[in-house]
């Protein structure tokens, strides 16, 4: 997909935003089509040369989505964006890649899509300008979606170490702690989520160094490739989405991809614990007692609740190996998120007011809203036999409010953040849903959020 | 029922007593006296018990001396807020228990009047069903002397306390009481009793209801055989001309079966509270008449009984609300937001209350949202939600905002009708929320107290089982922003 900024265009179709109160070309064909100029409306209008679609301007993003779900067949389209500012033109841009979006690799024979995108501007070089603010958060959420979307049995923890790669063009250093590795360092949950796959577990750490040798921003995010729920066994209904489990590490990986393109002065690190959760003689049990990486043990309760696990690994390490002058993470980490808050925002759950308010206003801004949630009473996870309970059991345990609690006897004093996204990263057809604005399928929920507060950091 | 009076502070020569003791501080005067009446058996047995006050605390030292039999030692903890002068008296009068009359210290007289608070709110029981229990398996704690530096000030400061403890009470009574013999006319003949207290109660009955329009009640309530009523109290406040009111909307199904849609059989016996939100505005009512707010404030609560049946309303059904707007019923048990619906439109419509505040144990999606430390807090108004949140806090009875929005709203449309009452598990505490709004008209906050209205465990404040929640929090609220 190529997006040429120009003062002209080729296309066949030409999209025209219109703001509130703005001209409207042609008004009586546009009447008699429909165009009111309401927010979410649009018509289309055949012509000799091209056709014209008439789009109203209200939310920038949203118009530039429903111009692309009104031209589903187009493979190549122009925005006739030569009245707009060069920041709302970028906007109805980002608005329509992330509208076009479709994971096609696994077709034999795909429709081609959205291929070229002309936006027909005033003055090319401003207007790139203000897509290069907008362009690398895009980028990673695309990315993050491939991720997600792909299918276990390719994208296990190998799978997704090999997608690295395309990080690694752009700067960001990978290293992978395998299992031979996790055994040395001791990331017992880690290891005992994973020891049931044939696909071993493995820890990527994912560095931007930036300049100036400042302590790392911190992002950790929840890899399970697939999750069977091991021993305590899903439903089989409904059981193939949990390949996207692997939701938190995509937007980790995502977010980095967007900072490394923007070549940020800022350094930050992603730590994705990459697991697939498997069926088999070497699972991990209810009742078993595993210790963390920071020797913390954890009386296991349900083999289902795997994701606290791998993340307290990973968050006990990352806060002995890299100092984070924050931490972040998250997480498809439970049900109870989506029983509280349904599918379109995040919960948030942390330790320091900053921080909070700063994710809250990055998620605000690119679309991807978050509400505060609180933890439960520090000693609601108590073990008659270990250090810790990793749940509870029972009909309706505010389990987000206890997952994001058990990840809490990790974080010592980091400043820290946990994003619930079970219920965000996927959309499917429902009442939820909204062709004129959603794709199906993955969000790449958390990246440009991510991506947006990082630039946010001094 | 605990009496307690208020006499001047002194060290119990004989007897029981108990000592609030701050944490890691040098021993005051009082525990020095005390401490040389036992002679210096106290001292001694904090060591040993290796006590430092710390909030939770206690020290049960027995016989110290040839005249005391008990002295109880309770730790504060630092810098002890009125809270925690509340769990200290709680804490002392359940060590105290075994002692038919006792003593407890506490130099001032506020912090007096609090702990005085807590000992009654830790020591209610709800016993009126046991017939075989001797004297000795019932706590004999008859009478608390509360030994305070200004008894009469500190007899002042208890008055409006004891207020909120009846308020506290009476909520608990009617959320203990067994369905069979709490259902709605007789919950609203308990509501009349507020009439002694100077509060103007109005029992409507169903043919006033259907009068009304009440459609979305009668619904509910044509399935039992026990018919709906609504009962408004009426607190006037100041004499003369009041202004606005704040109305208190309350829900009260005396029994929720889930009715057509019925509930699985564990556990259905909790759903004797469902009336939990009922409770606490009849309580509240109470301790705003008992303590003579100044506040003008109306209680309304819808009393039903949802039950499966012949006459029950059915999935499907289609009703119409008071407001005129109507409602496909897909779940039979989604019948709170029917009656908060009804009771909304009629509050406004009737009052043009400044505010309203309903309260609900409305949905058990806020239980796995919000566990039971917190109440979901929905509002269409920021001001009027950081007060009832500030009031929440202050009154111990913490509640968490929730989200409302127009993704929610959509999801409860209806092909056939207005609206319809549920709209999936996602959310549902929201969408329960996003319903009761299309019925609102002004500013408004609705309390989701499923998970906090009953306790499975003692906490410091409230043995197990009825918490009242919600009438310590609207009475901070009133005396807030309200009295002015």
């Amino acid at each position: 997909m190529k997006v040429r900024f120009g003062r002209s265009s080729k296309a066949p179709v030409r999209v025209l935003p219109i703001p509130p109160g703005g001209a409207v070309p042609r008004p009586n064909r546009a009447r008699v089509a429909g165009f009111t100029g309401a927010a979410g409306t649009a018509a289309l209008l055949a012509g000799r040369r091209r056709r014209l679609l008439l789009l109203a301007l209200h939310e920038p993003e949203a118009a530039g989505a429903l111009a692309i779900a009104r031209l589903p067949h187009d493979t190549h389209i122009a925005i006739d964006a030569r009245a707009l500012p060069p920041a709302v033109t970028a906007a109805i841009v980002a608005g329509a890649l992330m509208r076009a979006w479709r994971f096609t690799r696994l077709f034999s024979n795909p429709a081609p899509g959205l291929q070229r995108l002309d936006v027909i501007v005033p003055d090319p070089d401003v207007a790139r300008a203000a897509w290069a603010q907008l362009s690398p958060g895009v980028e990673g959420a695309l990315f993050a979606r491939d991720l997600v979307t792909e299918p276990s049995n390719i994208l296990t923890p190998q799978g997704f170490t090999a997608r690295l790669a395309r990080l690694e063009r752009e700067g960001v250093q990978i290293e992978v702690l395998d299992q031979a590795a996790l055994t040395r360092e001791g990331l017992g949950a880690l290891l005992a989520v994973g020891g049931a796959s044939m696909h071993p577990p493995c820890l990527a750490v994912l560095r931007w160094p930036g300049h100036g040798g400042a302590d790392p921003a911190v992002l950790v995010g929840k890899g399970v490739t697939f999750d069977t729920g091991g021993v305590s066994i899903k439903p089989g209904a409904g059981m193939w989405d949990m390949r996207a489990d692997m939701a938190g590490a995509a937007a980790c990986a995502g977010a980095m991809l967007a900072h490394a393109l923007r070549r940020s002065s800022t350094p930050a690190v992603a730590v994705l614990p990459l697991v697939e959760n498997a069926i088999g003689a070497n699972a991990y049990r209810p009742g078993d007692i595993l210790r963390l990486y920071n020797g913390t043990t954890v009386e296991i309760v349900d083999t289902d609740a795997e994701g606290r696990l791998i993340l307290a690994d990973a968050l006990a390490w990352s806060i002995r190996n890299l100092r984070p002058r924050a931490l972040v993470d998250l997480a498809t980490l439970t049900g109870a998120i989506v029983t509280s808050l349904g599918h379109t925002q995040a919960g948030l759950f942390g330790t320091d007011d900053a921080l909070r308010d700063a994710l809250i206003a990055a998620g605000a801004a690119v679309q991807e809203p978050l509400w505060p949630m609180p933890l439960a009473p520090s000693d609601a996870l108590q073990s008659d036999v270990a250090d810790l309970l990793q749940c509870t059991s029972g009909p309706r345990q505010p389990d987000a409010l206890l997952a994001a609690t058990f990840l809490r006897h990790m974080v010592e004093d980091v400043p820290w953040a946990h994003l619930d996204i079970a219920g965000v990263e996927q959309r499917e057809r429902g009442p939820w849903y909204e062709a004129d604005r959603h794709t199906l399928g993955a969000t790449g929920f958390g990246v440009r959020l991510l991506d947006r507060w990082l630039a946010g950091l001094a | 029922m605990l009496v307690t009076d208020f006499a001047p502070l002194a060290v119990p020569s004989e007897g029981a007593f108990a000592l609030l003791v701050p944490q890691d501080k040098s021993p005051d005067t009082l525990f020095m006296a005390a401490d040389g009446l036992c002679g210096g058996a106290l001292g001694r047995a904090m060591l040993a018990a290796g006590f430092t006050g710390k909030k939770g605390q206690t020290c049960v030292v027995l016989a110290p001396s040839a005249a005391h039999t008990r002295v109880v030692l309770v730790g504060l903890g630092r810098d002890p807020g009125l809270t925690a002068m509340e769990e200290a008296g709680a804490a002392a009068a359940l060590a105290l228990s075994r002692d038919v009359s006792a003593s407890i210290v506490v130099e001032d007289a506020t912090a007096a009047a609090h702990a005085a608070l807590g000992a009654h709110l830790r020591t209610y029981r709800f016993d009126r069903y046991r017939t075989k229990e001797t004297p000795d398996d019932k706590p004999r704690l008859g009478t608390l002397h509360v030994l305070t530096q200004d008894p009469g000030a500190a007899q002042a400061a208890f008055a409006p306390l004891a207020a909120a403890r009846d308020g506290v009470f009476l909520a608990r009574d009617l959320a203990s009481e067994p369905p069979n013999v709490l259902f709605p006319a007789e919950m609203a003949e308990r509501c009349r009793a507020l009439t002694a207290l100077g509060v103007r109660v109005e029992v409507l009955e169903p043919a006033a209801l259907a009068e009304l329009g009440f459609g979305a009640i009668l619904a509910v309530a044509q399935g039992s055989a026990r018919p709906a009523r609504v009962v408004v109290m009426q607190w006037q406040g100041t004499p003369g001309t009041p202004p606005a009111p704040l109305a208190l909307i309350g829900k009260g199904v005396t029994f929720d079966t889930g009715g057509i849609s019925i509930k699985p059989a564990p556990n259905m016996e909790d759903m004797k509270w469902d009336m939990a939100g009922a409770a606490a505005v009849i309580g509240a009512m109470h301790t705003l008449a008992a303590r003579k707010s100044p506040a003008h404030v109306v209680g309304i609560v819808g009393l039903v009984e949802n039950m499966p049946s012949g006459t029950a309303m059915r999935p499907g059904d289609v009703i119409r609300s008071h407001s005129g707007q109507t409602i496909e019923v897909q779940n039979t048990d989604a019948e709170g937001r029917l009656v908060l619906a009804d009771l909304l439109w009629y509050a406004q419509d009737r009052f043009s209350p400044r505010a309203s505040i309903d309260l609900a144990t409305l949905t058990g999606a806020i239980i796995v949202a919000l566990g039971h430390e917190h109440a979901g807090l929905f509002s269409n108004d920021d001001a009027l939600a950081n007060q009832v949140l500030a009031a929440g806090t202050a009154s111990g009875e913490t509640l968490w905002r929730m989200p409302l929005g127009e993704t929610y709203d959509k999801l409860i449309r209806s092909d056939i009708a207005d609206m319809k009452n549920i709209g999936g598990r996602p959310g549902g505490s929201i969408i329960g929320a996003q319903f009761v709004q299309r019925f609102v008209r002004g500013p408004w906050a609705h309390l989701d107290i499923a998970g906090t209205a009953w306790a499975t465990k003692d906490s410091a404040l409230c043995p197990k089982g009825a918490t009242a929640f919600g009438v310590r929090l609207l009475d901070r609220l009133v005396t807030e922003h309200f009295e002015a």
